[in-house]
Protein backbone atom coordinates (compact mmCIF):
# COMPACT_ATOMS: atom_id res chain seq x y z
CA UNK A 1 0.00 0.00 0.00
CA UNK A 2 1.37 3.38 -0.74
CA UNK A 3 1.46 5.68 2.01
CA UNK A 4 -1.20 9.08 2.30
CA UNK A 5 0.93 11.71 0.94
CA UNK A 6 -0.02 14.44 3.73
CA UNK A 7 1.14 17.59 1.93
CA UNK A 8 -0.22 16.82 -1.19
CA UNK A 9 -3.92 16.59 -0.14
CA UNK A 10 -3.09 19.59 2.24
CA UNK A 11 -2.38 21.27 -0.92
CA UNK A 12 -5.29 20.33 -2.42
CA UNK A 13 -7.72 21.45 0.52
CA UNK A 14 -5.22 24.24 0.26
CA UNK A 15 -6.37 25.05 -3.38
CA UNK A 16 -9.98 24.32 -3.00
CA UNK A 17 -10.07 26.87 0.03
CA UNK A 18 -8.59 29.62 -1.34
CA UNK A 19 -11.26 29.24 -4.53
CA UNK A 20 -13.77 29.09 -1.79
CA UNK A 21 -12.34 32.34 -0.21
CA UNK A 22 -11.89 34.38 -3.25
CA UNK A 23 -15.59 33.52 -4.34
CA UNK A 24 -17.21 33.98 -0.78
CA UNK A 25 -15.18 37.49 -0.06
CA UNK A 26 -16.04 38.95 -3.58
CA UNK A 27 -12.21 39.18 -4.32
CA UNK A 28 -13.64 37.21 -8.02
CA UNK A 29 -16.49 37.79 -9.37
CA UNK A 30 -16.39 35.53 -12.00
CA UNK A 31 -19.92 35.24 -13.17
CA UNK A 32 -19.54 31.58 -14.26
CA UNK A 33 -16.74 30.48 -11.76
CA UNK A 34 -18.81 28.71 -8.89
CA UNK A 35 -17.57 27.93 -5.37
CA UNK A 36 -16.41 24.42 -4.36
CA UNK A 37 -19.16 24.67 -1.91
CA UNK A 38 -22.00 25.34 -4.75
CA UNK A 39 -20.28 22.11 -6.68
CA UNK A 40 -20.74 20.07 -3.59
CA UNK A 41 -24.17 20.67 -3.54
CA UNK A 42 -25.14 20.40 -7.12
CA UNK A 43 -23.29 16.83 -7.31
CA UNK A 44 -25.41 16.17 -4.27
CA UNK A 45 -28.37 16.99 -6.36
CA UNK A 46 -27.46 15.22 -9.78
CA UNK A 47 -26.44 12.18 -7.26
CA UNK A 48 -30.07 11.89 -6.21
CA UNK A 49 -31.89 12.65 -9.33
CA UNK A 50 -30.04 9.80 -10.81
CA UNK A 51 -28.22 11.95 -13.33
CA UNK A 52 -25.14 11.44 -12.57
CA UNK A 53 -24.91 7.64 -12.24
CA UNK A 54 -26.99 7.32 -15.80
CA UNK A 55 -24.34 9.97 -17.86
CA UNK A 56 -21.26 7.63 -15.93
CA UNK A 57 -23.14 4.44 -17.26
CA UNK A 58 -23.66 4.72 -20.46
CA UNK A 59 -19.57 6.55 -20.73
CA UNK A 60 -18.35 3.65 -18.84
CA UNK A 61 -20.69 0.97 -21.15
CA UNK A 62 -19.29 3.09 -24.28
CA UNK A 63 -15.84 3.04 -23.56
CA UNK A 64 -15.81 -0.52 -22.62
CA UNK A 65 -17.74 -1.39 -25.19
CA UNK A 66 -15.32 0.08 -27.88
CA UNK A 67 -12.45 -0.43 -26.03
CA UNK A 68 -13.04 -4.26 -26.11
CA UNK A 69 -13.61 -4.20 -29.84
CA UNK A 70 -10.73 -1.93 -30.72
CA UNK A 71 -8.25 -4.65 -28.81
CA UNK A 72 -10.02 -7.59 -30.11
CA UNK A 73 -9.54 -6.09 -33.96
CA UNK A 74 -5.86 -4.47 -32.84
CA UNK A 75 -4.74 -7.72 -31.32
CA UNK A 76 -5.95 -9.65 -34.23
CA UNK A 77 -4.44 -7.28 -36.79
CA UNK A 78 -0.89 -6.85 -35.11
CA UNK A 79 -0.66 -10.42 -34.51
CA UNK A 80 -1.36 -10.83 -38.18
CA UNK A 81 1.84 -8.24 -38.84
CA UNK A 82 3.61 -9.42 -36.38
CA UNK A 83 3.84 -13.53 -37.53
CA UNK A 84 3.67 -12.74 -40.62
CA UNK A 85 6.05 -10.95 -43.10
CA UNK A 86 3.89 -11.19 -45.97
CA UNK A 87 1.46 -9.62 -44.27
CA UNK A 88 3.84 -6.93 -43.50
CA UNK A 89 4.82 -6.48 -46.56
CA UNK A 90 0.93 -5.71 -48.16
CA UNK A 91 -0.25 -4.15 -45.12
CA UNK A 92 1.98 -1.83 -42.97
CA UNK A 93 2.72 0.60 -45.25
CA UNK A 94 -1.46 1.33 -46.23
CA UNK A 95 -1.90 1.00 -41.88
CA UNK A 96 1.40 3.77 -41.56
CA UNK A 97 -0.80 6.30 -44.21
CA UNK A 98 -4.14 5.55 -41.83
CA UNK A 99 -2.18 5.93 -38.56
CA UNK A 100 -1.20 9.55 -38.17
CA UNK A 101 -5.28 10.90 -39.43
CA UNK A 102 -6.43 12.58 -35.93
CA UNK A 103 -9.30 9.92 -34.81
CA UNK A 104 -11.28 13.34 -34.12
CA UNK A 105 -11.23 14.52 -37.78
CA UNK A 106 -12.80 11.15 -38.26
CA UNK A 107 -15.74 12.12 -36.50
CA UNK A 108 -17.54 14.13 -38.66
CA UNK A 109 -17.40 11.26 -41.34
CA UNK A 110 -19.01 9.52 -38.51
CA UNK A 111 -22.08 11.47 -38.58
CA UNK A 112 -22.51 11.71 -42.04
CA UNK A 113 -22.55 8.05 -42.09
CA UNK A 114 -24.25 7.18 -38.98
CA UNK A 115 -26.07 10.07 -37.54
CA UNK A 116 -26.16 10.64 -34.13
CA UNK A 117 -25.52 7.93 -32.53
CA UNK A 118 -23.57 5.54 -30.89
CA UNK A 119 -23.26 3.84 -33.50
CA UNK A 120 -20.80 7.10 -34.47
CA UNK A 121 -19.61 7.50 -30.79
CA UNK A 122 -18.25 3.86 -31.51
CA UNK A 123 -16.64 4.29 -34.91
CA UNK A 124 -14.33 7.06 -33.54
CA UNK A 125 -13.40 5.35 -30.12
CA UNK A 126 -12.30 2.14 -32.01
CA UNK A 127 -10.48 3.97 -35.22
CA UNK A 128 -8.44 5.82 -32.39
CA UNK A 129 -7.81 3.12 -29.70
CA UNK A 130 -7.01 0.51 -32.61
CA UNK A 131 -3.75 1.55 -33.31
CA UNK A 132 -1.68 1.40 -29.31
CA UNK A 133 -3.20 -1.91 -29.43
CA UNK A 134 -1.70 -2.96 -32.59
CA UNK A 135 1.87 -1.44 -32.47
CA UNK A 136 2.12 -2.60 -29.50
CA UNK A 137 1.07 -6.26 -30.17
CA UNK A 138 3.13 -6.34 -33.08
CA UNK A 139 5.71 -5.04 -31.85
CA UNK A 140 6.15 -7.77 -28.92
CA UNK A 141 5.18 -10.51 -31.12
CA UNK A 142 8.40 -9.78 -34.17
CA UNK A 143 11.05 -9.07 -30.49
CA UNK A 144 10.27 -12.45 -29.35
CA UNK A 145 13.10 -14.05 -29.07
CA UNK A 146 14.13 -16.53 -32.14
CA UNK A 147 15.16 -18.94 -29.30
CA UNK A 148 11.56 -19.55 -28.76
CA UNK A 149 10.72 -20.02 -32.38
CA UNK A 150 13.28 -22.77 -32.31
CA UNK A 151 11.43 -23.90 -29.54
CA UNK A 152 8.26 -24.04 -31.51
CA UNK A 153 9.55 -26.17 -34.28
CA UNK A 154 11.55 -28.25 -32.43
CA UNK A 155 8.46 -29.24 -30.44
CA UNK A 156 6.48 -29.46 -33.87
CA UNK A 157 4.22 -27.05 -33.11
CA UNK A 158 1.11 -25.91 -35.73
CA UNK A 159 1.30 -21.99 -36.13
CA UNK A 160 -1.86 -21.57 -34.12
CA UNK A 161 -0.37 -23.46 -31.30
CA UNK A 162 2.45 -21.09 -31.67
CA UNK A 163 0.58 -18.49 -31.69
CA UNK A 164 -1.84 -19.01 -28.40
CA UNK A 165 0.62 -20.76 -26.60
CA UNK A 166 4.79 -18.95 -27.60
CA UNK A 167 4.01 -15.94 -29.15
CA UNK A 168 0.85 -14.53 -27.27
CA UNK A 169 2.21 -15.08 -23.76
CA UNK A 170 5.51 -14.23 -24.70
CA UNK A 171 4.20 -10.52 -26.15
CA UNK A 172 1.92 -10.53 -23.35
CA UNK A 173 3.60 -7.32 -21.51
CA UNK A 174 3.67 -5.44 -24.70
CA UNK A 175 0.04 -6.35 -25.18
CA UNK A 176 -0.88 -5.42 -21.98
CA UNK A 177 0.55 -1.75 -22.41
CA UNK A 178 -0.97 -1.32 -25.60
CA UNK A 179 -4.63 -2.56 -24.62
CA UNK A 180 -4.00 0.61 -21.35
CA UNK A 181 -2.95 2.92 -23.86
CA UNK A 182 -5.97 2.22 -25.67
CA UNK A 183 -8.13 2.54 -22.82
CA UNK A 184 -6.96 6.22 -22.30
CA UNK A 185 -7.63 6.78 -25.94
CA UNK A 186 -11.12 5.06 -25.73
CA UNK A 187 -12.44 7.39 -23.06
CA UNK A 188 -11.07 10.54 -24.45
CA UNK A 189 -12.81 9.73 -27.20
CA UNK A 190 -15.62 8.95 -26.26
CA UNK A 191 -16.18 12.79 -24.21
CA UNK A 192 -14.91 13.57 -27.62
CA UNK A 193 -18.02 11.85 -29.89
CA UNK A 194 -20.26 12.66 -26.74
CA UNK A 195 -19.68 16.18 -27.01
CA UNK A 196 -20.38 16.71 -30.67
CA UNK A 197 -21.60 13.33 -31.96
CA UNK A 198 -23.55 11.49 -29.99
CA UNK A 199 -26.47 13.17 -27.33
CA UNK A 200 -25.41 11.14 -23.99
CA UNK A 201 -23.12 10.16 -21.91
CA UNK A 202 -20.92 12.93 -19.48
CA UNK A 203 -19.38 14.11 -22.59
CA UNK A 204 -22.74 15.48 -23.62
CA UNK A 205 -23.65 16.52 -20.26
CA UNK A 206 -20.94 18.86 -20.01
CA UNK A 207 -21.67 20.15 -22.87
CA UNK A 208 -25.02 20.41 -22.53
CA UNK A 209 -25.01 22.40 -19.12
CA UNK A 210 -22.89 24.46 -20.41
CA UNK A 211 -25.21 25.79 -23.37
CA UNK A 212 -27.64 25.43 -19.83
CA UNK A 213 -25.52 28.13 -18.39
CA UNK A 214 -25.26 26.00 -15.40
CA UNK A 215 -21.45 25.80 -14.39
CA UNK A 216 -21.76 24.40 -11.29
CA UNK A 217 -23.79 21.31 -12.52
CA UNK A 218 -21.15 21.70 -15.46
CA UNK A 219 -18.19 21.20 -12.62
CA UNK A 220 -19.40 18.06 -11.35
CA UNK A 221 -19.83 16.65 -14.57
CA UNK A 222 -16.28 17.52 -15.41
CA UNK A 223 -14.94 16.10 -12.39
CA UNK A 224 -16.56 13.34 -12.83
CA UNK A 225 -14.73 12.54 -15.83
CA UNK A 226 -11.80 13.34 -13.84
CA UNK A 227 -12.25 10.33 -11.45
CA UNK A 228 -13.61 8.02 -13.87
CA UNK A 229 -10.25 8.32 -16.22
CA UNK A 230 -8.09 7.95 -12.77
CA UNK A 231 -10.41 5.01 -11.58
CA UNK A 232 -9.94 3.06 -15.20
CA UNK A 233 -6.14 3.66 -15.08
CA UNK A 234 -6.21 2.49 -11.51
CA UNK A 235 -8.49 -0.69 -12.69
CA UNK A 236 -5.98 -1.50 -15.30
CA UNK A 237 -2.87 -0.78 -14.11
CA UNK A 238 -4.31 -3.33 -10.80
CA UNK A 239 -5.84 -5.94 -13.77
CA UNK A 240 -2.41 -6.12 -15.54
CA UNK A 241 -0.66 -6.33 -12.48
CA UNK A 242 -2.92 -9.60 -11.31
CA UNK A 243 -2.13 -10.99 -15.03
CA UNK A 244 1.40 -10.95 -15.01
CA UNK A 245 1.68 -12.04 -11.94
CA UNK A 246 0.08 -15.08 -12.77
CA UNK A 247 1.76 -15.82 -15.73
CA UNK A 248 4.65 -17.33 -13.24
CA UNK B 1 23.40 0.58 -59.71
CA UNK B 2 19.71 2.20 -58.90
CA UNK B 3 18.28 -1.52 -58.23
CA UNK B 4 19.22 -2.66 -54.92
CA UNK B 5 17.43 1.09 -53.81
CA UNK B 6 14.45 0.30 -55.77
CA UNK B 7 14.28 -3.47 -54.95
CA UNK B 8 14.05 -1.70 -51.05
CA UNK B 9 11.50 0.84 -51.94
CA UNK B 10 9.13 -1.45 -53.15
CA UNK B 11 7.92 -3.55 -50.42
CA UNK B 12 6.65 0.13 -49.18
CA UNK B 13 4.46 0.29 -52.77
CA UNK B 14 3.35 -3.09 -52.24
CA UNK B 15 2.05 -1.91 -48.53
CA UNK B 16 0.36 0.74 -49.80
CA UNK B 17 -1.78 -1.69 -52.46
CA UNK B 18 -4.52 -2.43 -50.14
CA UNK B 19 -5.24 1.13 -49.27
CA UNK B 20 -5.21 1.68 -53.22
CA UNK B 21 -7.54 -1.04 -53.89
CA UNK B 22 -10.03 0.43 -51.38
CA UNK B 23 -10.15 3.93 -53.24
CA UNK B 24 -10.18 2.45 -57.02
CA UNK B 25 -13.06 -0.13 -55.67
CA UNK B 26 -14.87 3.06 -53.93
CA UNK B 27 -14.40 5.36 -56.90
CA UNK B 28 -15.58 2.60 -59.19
CA UNK B 29 -18.28 1.85 -57.06
CA UNK B 30 -19.94 4.97 -55.93
CA UNK B 31 -22.45 6.98 -56.94
CA UNK B 32 -21.08 10.49 -57.60
CA UNK B 33 -23.71 11.91 -55.62
CA UNK B 34 -23.42 9.73 -52.77
CA UNK B 35 -24.29 11.44 -49.46
CA UNK B 36 -22.28 8.65 -47.29
CA UNK B 37 -19.09 7.47 -49.29
CA UNK B 38 -19.11 10.12 -52.00
CA UNK B 39 -16.12 8.67 -54.87
CA UNK B 40 -12.65 9.91 -54.12
CA UNK B 41 -12.29 12.10 -56.90
CA UNK B 42 -15.25 14.48 -56.18
CA UNK B 43 -12.94 14.92 -52.83
CA UNK B 44 -10.01 16.43 -55.08
CA UNK B 45 -13.21 18.79 -56.76
CA UNK B 46 -14.45 20.08 -53.71
CA UNK B 47 -11.14 20.82 -52.46
CA UNK B 48 -10.49 22.98 -55.57
CA UNK B 49 -13.79 24.39 -54.89
CA UNK B 50 -12.90 25.24 -51.53
CA UNK B 51 -9.38 26.69 -52.10
CA UNK B 52 -10.67 29.01 -54.73
CA UNK B 53 -13.84 29.92 -52.51
CA UNK B 54 -10.60 31.69 -50.49
CA UNK B 55 -11.77 30.30 -46.95
CA UNK B 56 -9.58 27.31 -46.94
CA UNK B 57 -6.22 29.13 -46.55
CA UNK B 58 -6.90 30.85 -43.57
CA UNK B 59 -8.74 28.37 -42.23
CA UNK B 60 -5.59 26.35 -42.35
CA UNK B 61 -3.37 28.81 -41.28
CA UNK B 62 -5.04 29.51 -37.93
CA UNK B 63 -5.03 25.50 -37.32
CA UNK B 64 -1.50 25.49 -38.15
CA UNK B 65 -0.76 28.72 -36.00
CA UNK B 66 -2.57 27.98 -33.11
CA UNK B 67 -0.75 24.57 -32.90
CA UNK B 68 2.79 25.82 -33.44
CA UNK B 69 2.26 29.12 -31.13
CA UNK B 70 0.52 26.52 -28.32
CA UNK B 71 3.09 23.84 -29.05
CA UNK B 72 6.09 26.27 -28.34
CA UNK B 73 4.38 28.11 -25.20
CA UNK B 74 3.62 24.49 -23.76
CA UNK B 75 7.36 23.48 -24.14
CA UNK B 76 8.82 26.75 -22.20
CA UNK B 77 6.17 26.47 -19.47
CA UNK B 78 6.45 23.06 -18.95
CA UNK B 79 10.00 23.03 -19.13
CA UNK B 80 10.44 25.90 -16.87
CA UNK B 81 7.49 24.96 -14.35
CA UNK B 82 9.09 21.28 -14.61
CA UNK B 83 12.49 22.41 -13.54
CA UNK B 84 11.16 24.17 -10.58
CA UNK B 85 9.12 21.40 -9.71
CA UNK B 86 11.36 19.19 -10.13
CA UNK B 87 14.50 20.77 -7.71
CA UNK B 88 12.49 20.74 -5.01
CA UNK B 89 11.68 17.36 -3.50
CA UNK B 90 8.80 18.80 -0.96
CA UNK B 91 7.46 20.72 -3.62
CA UNK B 92 7.35 17.88 -6.05
CA UNK B 93 5.40 15.91 -3.31
CA UNK B 94 2.91 18.63 -2.42
CA UNK B 95 2.07 19.28 -6.05
CA UNK B 96 1.98 15.72 -7.02
CA UNK B 97 -1.54 14.94 -6.37
CA UNK B 98 -2.97 18.11 -8.42
CA UNK B 99 -0.41 17.64 -11.18
CA UNK B 100 -1.54 13.98 -11.67
CA UNK B 101 -5.48 14.81 -11.41
CA UNK B 102 -5.17 17.50 -13.83
CA UNK B 103 -2.81 15.46 -16.39
CA UNK B 104 -5.18 12.84 -15.99
CA UNK B 105 -7.96 14.98 -16.88
CA UNK B 106 -9.17 13.83 -20.20
CA UNK B 107 -7.85 17.13 -22.70
CA UNK B 108 -11.00 17.34 -24.26
CA UNK B 109 -12.82 18.33 -21.11
CA UNK B 110 -11.00 21.41 -20.69
CA UNK B 111 -12.57 23.25 -23.66
CA UNK B 112 -16.11 23.80 -22.01
CA UNK B 113 -14.27 25.00 -18.81
CA UNK B 114 -12.55 27.22 -20.58
CA UNK B 115 -15.37 28.35 -23.11
CA UNK B 116 -17.45 29.09 -19.34
CA UNK B 117 -14.57 31.34 -18.06
CA UNK B 118 -13.49 32.84 -21.54
CA UNK B 119 -16.40 32.97 -23.39
CA UNK B 120 -15.55 32.88 -26.97
CA UNK B 121 -12.70 34.48 -27.69
CA UNK B 122 -9.83 33.70 -30.27
CA UNK B 123 -7.77 33.60 -27.29
CA UNK B 124 -9.45 30.81 -25.95
CA UNK B 125 -7.96 28.15 -28.18
CA UNK B 126 -4.22 29.15 -27.68
CA UNK B 127 -4.52 28.90 -23.94
CA UNK B 128 -6.56 25.43 -23.96
CA UNK B 129 -3.46 23.95 -26.68
CA UNK B 130 -1.14 25.42 -24.26
CA UNK B 131 -2.75 23.80 -21.06
CA UNK B 132 -3.43 20.36 -22.56
CA UNK B 133 0.26 20.05 -23.86
CA UNK B 134 1.78 21.16 -21.01
CA UNK B 135 0.97 18.36 -18.67
CA UNK B 136 3.49 15.42 -20.31
CA UNK B 137 6.07 18.14 -21.10
CA UNK B 138 6.12 19.27 -17.35
CA UNK B 139 6.04 15.95 -15.62
CA UNK B 140 8.63 14.66 -17.83
CA UNK B 141 11.27 17.32 -17.54
CA UNK B 142 10.22 17.58 -13.86
CA UNK B 143 11.12 13.75 -13.27
CA UNK B 144 14.34 14.19 -15.00
CA UNK B 145 15.22 17.44 -12.89
CA UNK B 146 14.40 15.67 -9.97
CA UNK B 147 17.16 12.78 -11.03
CA UNK B 148 20.47 15.40 -11.84
CA UNK B 149 23.08 14.78 -9.83
CA UNK B 150 23.75 17.73 -7.58
CA UNK B 151 27.40 17.04 -7.78
CA UNK B 152 26.67 18.63 -11.43
CA UNK B 153 25.79 21.78 -10.20
CA UNK B 154 28.49 21.76 -7.89
CA UNK B 155 30.98 21.09 -10.51
CA UNK B 156 29.85 24.37 -12.30
CA UNK B 157 29.90 26.12 -9.43
CA UNK B 158 33.48 25.17 -9.01
CA UNK B 159 34.64 25.60 -12.24
CA UNK B 160 33.03 29.35 -11.90
CA UNK B 161 30.75 28.72 -14.89
CA UNK B 162 28.60 31.59 -15.54
CA UNK B 163 25.16 31.19 -15.83
CA UNK B 164 25.30 31.52 -19.57
CA UNK B 165 27.26 28.68 -19.71
CA UNK B 166 25.80 26.60 -16.79
CA UNK B 167 22.83 26.50 -18.68
CA UNK B 168 24.41 25.43 -21.56
CA UNK B 169 26.42 22.60 -20.09
CA UNK B 170 24.44 21.42 -16.97
CA UNK B 171 21.03 22.59 -17.69
CA UNK B 172 19.94 22.23 -20.94
CA UNK B 173 21.56 18.48 -21.68
CA UNK B 174 19.97 17.27 -18.77
CA UNK B 175 16.32 18.90 -19.76
CA UNK B 176 16.51 18.42 -23.71
CA UNK B 177 16.16 14.66 -24.18
CA UNK B 178 12.95 14.18 -21.57
CA UNK B 179 11.38 17.10 -23.05
CA UNK B 180 11.58 15.68 -26.74
CA UNK B 181 10.13 12.50 -24.95
CA UNK B 182 7.17 14.82 -23.42
CA UNK B 183 6.56 16.93 -26.99
CA UNK B 184 6.34 13.35 -28.83
CA UNK B 185 3.21 13.02 -26.71
CA UNK B 186 2.13 16.64 -26.57
CA UNK B 187 2.03 16.83 -30.98
CA UNK B 188 -0.70 14.48 -31.31
CA UNK B 189 -2.76 15.88 -28.64
CA UNK B 190 -2.40 19.28 -29.39
CA UNK B 191 -3.41 18.70 -33.48
CA UNK B 192 -6.59 17.06 -31.66
CA UNK B 193 -7.37 19.31 -29.26
CA UNK B 194 -7.13 22.62 -31.61
CA UNK B 195 -9.33 20.53 -34.25
CA UNK B 196 -11.38 20.15 -30.61
CA UNK B 197 -11.78 23.38 -30.00
CA UNK B 198 -12.56 24.71 -33.52
CA UNK B 199 -15.52 22.54 -33.41
CA UNK B 200 -16.60 22.94 -30.26
CA UNK B 201 -16.68 26.88 -30.88
CA UNK B 202 -16.83 27.16 -34.48
CA UNK B 203 -13.89 29.19 -34.28
CA UNK B 204 -12.37 30.02 -37.80
CA UNK B 205 -9.79 26.90 -38.86
CA UNK B 206 -10.01 23.63 -40.09
CA UNK B 207 -12.37 22.22 -37.47
CA UNK B 208 -15.08 24.32 -37.91
CA UNK B 209 -14.63 23.92 -41.66
CA UNK B 210 -15.90 19.96 -40.94
CA UNK B 211 -18.57 20.48 -38.61
CA UNK B 212 -20.04 22.85 -41.22
CA UNK B 213 -19.81 21.07 -43.71
CA UNK B 214 -21.07 18.20 -42.24
CA UNK B 215 -23.75 19.77 -40.74
CA UNK B 216 -24.69 21.15 -44.02
CA UNK B 217 -24.08 17.61 -45.85
CA UNK B 218 -21.14 18.18 -48.00
CA UNK B 219 -20.18 14.71 -47.99
CA UNK B 220 -17.49 15.16 -50.23
CA UNK B 221 -16.15 18.44 -48.83
CA UNK B 222 -16.01 16.44 -45.27
CA UNK B 223 -13.86 13.70 -47.11
CA UNK B 224 -11.46 15.89 -48.37
CA UNK B 225 -10.98 17.81 -44.73
CA UNK B 226 -10.28 14.92 -43.48
CA UNK B 227 -7.35 14.14 -46.26
CA UNK B 228 -6.00 17.80 -45.71
CA UNK B 229 -5.70 16.76 -42.11
CA UNK B 230 -4.16 13.48 -42.88
CA UNK B 231 -1.59 15.47 -44.90
CA UNK B 232 -1.40 18.31 -42.19
CA UNK B 233 -0.87 15.96 -39.26
CA UNK B 234 1.56 13.92 -41.20
CA UNK B 235 3.56 17.14 -42.14
CA UNK B 236 3.87 18.20 -38.81
CA UNK B 237 4.53 15.02 -37.34
CA UNK B 238 7.42 14.48 -39.78
CA UNK B 239 8.46 17.89 -38.85
CA UNK B 240 8.98 17.14 -34.78
CA UNK B 241 11.11 14.11 -36.03
CA UNK B 242 13.32 16.58 -37.76
CA UNK B 243 13.52 18.51 -34.93
CA UNK B 244 13.69 15.99 -32.30
CA UNK B 245 16.32 14.23 -34.20
CA UNK B 246 18.35 17.31 -34.45
CA UNK B 247 17.87 18.41 -31.23
CA UNK B 248 19.08 14.89 -29.98
CA UNK B 249 22.55 14.70 -31.86
CA UNK B 250 23.20 18.07 -30.33
CA UNK B 251 22.06 16.85 -26.14
CA UNK B 252 22.18 12.97 -26.63
CA UNK B 253 20.45 11.01 -24.05
CA UNK B 254 22.32 9.81 -21.46
CA UNK B 255 22.78 8.49 -17.68
CA UNK B 256 22.79 11.53 -15.31
CA UNK B 257 25.48 10.09 -13.20
CA UNK B 258 29.02 10.99 -12.52
CA UNK B 259 31.26 8.28 -13.23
Amino acid sequence: MRQLNLSGTLTILLVLAVWEAAIRSGLVTYEYLPAPSAILVASWTLLRSGELAAQTLHTIGAVLLGWAIASVVGLSLGLALGYSRTVRTYLEASLELLRPLPGIAFLPVALLIFNFSLSTELAVMIFASVWPVLINTMGGIMSVATRLHDVARTLRLTPARTVTRLLIPAAAPSIIVGCRLGLGTALVMAIIAEMLGNPHGLGYAVVSELQAMQPERMFVYVLAIGFLALALNAALVAASRLMLRNRG
Amino acid sequence: MTSPRLLAGLPRLRGVLPLLLLLILWQVTAPARSPYFPPPSTWWTSFEAMSRSGRLYPALASTVLTFAAGLAIACLAGAVLGMLIGTSRAAKRALEPLLEFCRGLPPPVIVPVAVLLLGYAESLKLLVVVWVAMWPILLNVAAAAERVDPLLHDVARSFRLGALASLKKITLPSIVPPLMIGVRVAVPLAIIITLLVEMITMLPGIGSLIVTAQRNFRSADVYALLVLVGLVGFVLNSLFVIVEDLLLRRFPPRMHKLQ
